[in-house]
């Protein structure tokens, strides 16, 4: 199918979607509309809502009050990812009057597993457009406002300059992004819902709420950015922020109804390998905090990419370390592929997802090691005596083949094999050679 | 007087250690910082050593304190997570 044709179909598609959509409204309009107006029997909420709200709104927990509160709060989800949807699911549906979300991302297709508010008819679409689509669809009476933009001090202060938040609640993906929004609701004294995920792992808590501590407090100083793993690289199970997101939702309910119980000055550990959940009783607000203490020194929002010494996405920034004649481009290589000796240094498990024929699996963390050398020396014997000198270093993105090519030179230097670097990996594989081979 | 106690590992720090608990022996009393020093040392946690949250039994430890363990007591390493 030509390409035209294409976005052609997609034009159809999303113009048949909102033509749906209008009469869809045009049929619930007439059909109910007795139950949306004011009625003589509660003068705050309207007959529809009453009856939708109700399984919440009978508890004591809630009562018509908590209702209220609910319907008159305005909060900022900032990510629209695997915390931020389910998030912003129950928080739509429990009736938050004013819901807006943050996300500069697009859908894309290895989102779909976690990322319950997109489907696949919304890869490619802003995912506060498709999450928008979503949350309307779920509840019409509520105000969703999507914003696409990167979450950075500039966005962020223009956005708090103009409205009054009562919550935020934080589904970003990245350090940066997390000591921008603690600075952010300690400076406009705003209660921070903090839930991430990673894994099989996740971490809950309420920071900057009556006088509970910040994020600072627990974490003065950013990690060195080398010691932070994303979802992109070490995986999670989409229930796992599935889990700790649903929990951002119940935390926001209960602040905004003013309840008590909030999770506040606690941590909580899930564990989704043996569910556990562990509630660590945390310190109190550290009276030295650099933001929230006695005499803080940061009072104006930073530059916490520079903080934090990482960029404020959680996308992996690309390695130049090798001279060009020690790298070969990816088509030339996906010429030579089936005769030369090709080395693929993925972790086993990714290897085993997905292959290319004819490559050896020796993962970077093994190349490291001492033992690599009588491990290539056995596995090529042959090859070598063959007269094969040269070996292809391949990796996801090539990254870690740069760095094990630089490894393995040194470690070689006696050795009159030569080590290339595959440039831009299986992604550039699947890009220009054979877009069947999966990208992930 | 050395004492056996659980430490449990949440995070990067049970990526680094290899394990999600381990028995370790400790002197007791110890000070917050020396304890810090000896989990960091025998697991290998020297790059997040600043990122770290200590908890004895399921209590945040305060950096000035001298921490008295009993046999048993769980330790949680607790570095914070940041993806989502």
């Amino acid at each position: 199918m030509p390409k035209q044709d294409f976005e052609d179909l997609k034009l159809e598609i999303k113009r048949l979607r909102e033509e749906l959509h209008q009469k869809e409204e045009f049929l619930r309009e007439r059909q109910y509309k007795k139950l949306q107006g004011k009625n003589v029997y509660n003068d705050q909420f309207t007959t529809e809502e009453i009856v939708r709200y109700s399984r919440q709104m009978i508890m004591p927990n809630i009562n018509p009050h908590g209702q209220i509160a609910l319907k008159n709060s305005k909060i900022l989800i900032v990510g629209v990812g695997g915390l931020g949807c389910p998030a912003a699911l129950y928080l739509a549906s429990a009736g938050v009057g004013e819901i807006t979300l943050i996300d500069y991302d697009e859908v894309e297709l290895t989102n779909l597993h976690r990322q319950i508010l997109h489907s696949e008819s919304d890869i490619d679409i802003p995912k506060v457009e498709s999450a928008y689509n979503s949350l309307k669809r779920i509840n019409s009476h509520i105000k969703v406002i999507p914003l696409r933009l990167h979450a950075n001090s500039l966005t962020i202060k223009d956005i708090i300059t103009k409205n009054k938040y009562h919550v935020i609640v934080d589904g970003s993906d990245n350090v940066a992004t997390r000591y921008l929004l603690n600075d952010v609701c300690v400076m406009n004294d705003i209660p921070l819902v903090s839930g991430s995920a990673l894994q099989m792992e996740g971490q809950l808590t309420v920071y900057h709420y009556q006088g509970g501590p910040c994020y600072r407090c627990l974490f003065p100083v950013p990690p060195p950015p080398h010691a932070v793993t994303s979802c992109g690289d070490g995986g999670v199970l989409g229930a796992v922020p599935g889990t700790i997101g649903v929990l951002q939702a119940l935390e926001t309910i209960k602040i905004l109804t003013n309840s008590s119980g909030v999770l506040s000055g606690r941590l909580l550990l899930f564990d989704g390998t043996n569910t556990t959940f562990r509630n660590v009783k945390l310190r109190e607000r550290n009276l030295k905090c650099d933001v929230c203490g006695e005499n803080p020194t940061v009072k104006t929002l930073i530059d916490y990419e520079l903080f934090c010494g990482s960029s404020s996405h959680d996308k992996v920034i690309n390695i130049d370390i090798l001279k060009c004649n020690e790298q070969i481009d990816i088509i030339d290589f996906s010429t030579i592929l089936k005769d030369n000796v090709v080395l693929d240094v993925r972790p086993k498990i990714e290897y085993q997802m997905c292959n290319l024929p004819n490559t050896v699996n020796i993962p970077f963390t093994e190349i490291e090691k001492d033992d690599v050398f009588e491990k290539l020396n056995k596995l090529f014997k042959n090859k070598l005596a063959d007269g094969i000198k040269n070996v292809y270093v391949l990796c996801r993105r090539g990254n870690d083949s740069q760095r094990a090519v630089s490894c393995l030179k040194k470690k070689f230097s006696e050795s009159p094999i030569i080590f290339y670097n595959v440039k831009g990996g299986l992604h550039a594989y699947s890009k220009f050679v054979d877009t069947s081979f999966p990208r992930y | 007087m050395n004492v056996e106690v659980k430490v449990l590992f949440f995070a990067k720090a049970r990526e680094v250690a290899g394990k999600s608990c381990d028995i370790l022996s400790v002197s007791s009393p110890i000070s917050y910082l020396q304890l810090l020093e000896e989990i960091v040392t025998t697991y290998s946690l020297a790059d997040i050593k600043r990122n770290i949250i200590l908890a004895v039994n399921e209590e945040y430890c305060n950096l000035d304190t001298t921490i008295y363990l009993k046999p048993g007591d769980e330790i949680a390493v607790i570095p914070p997570l940041s993806g989502g």
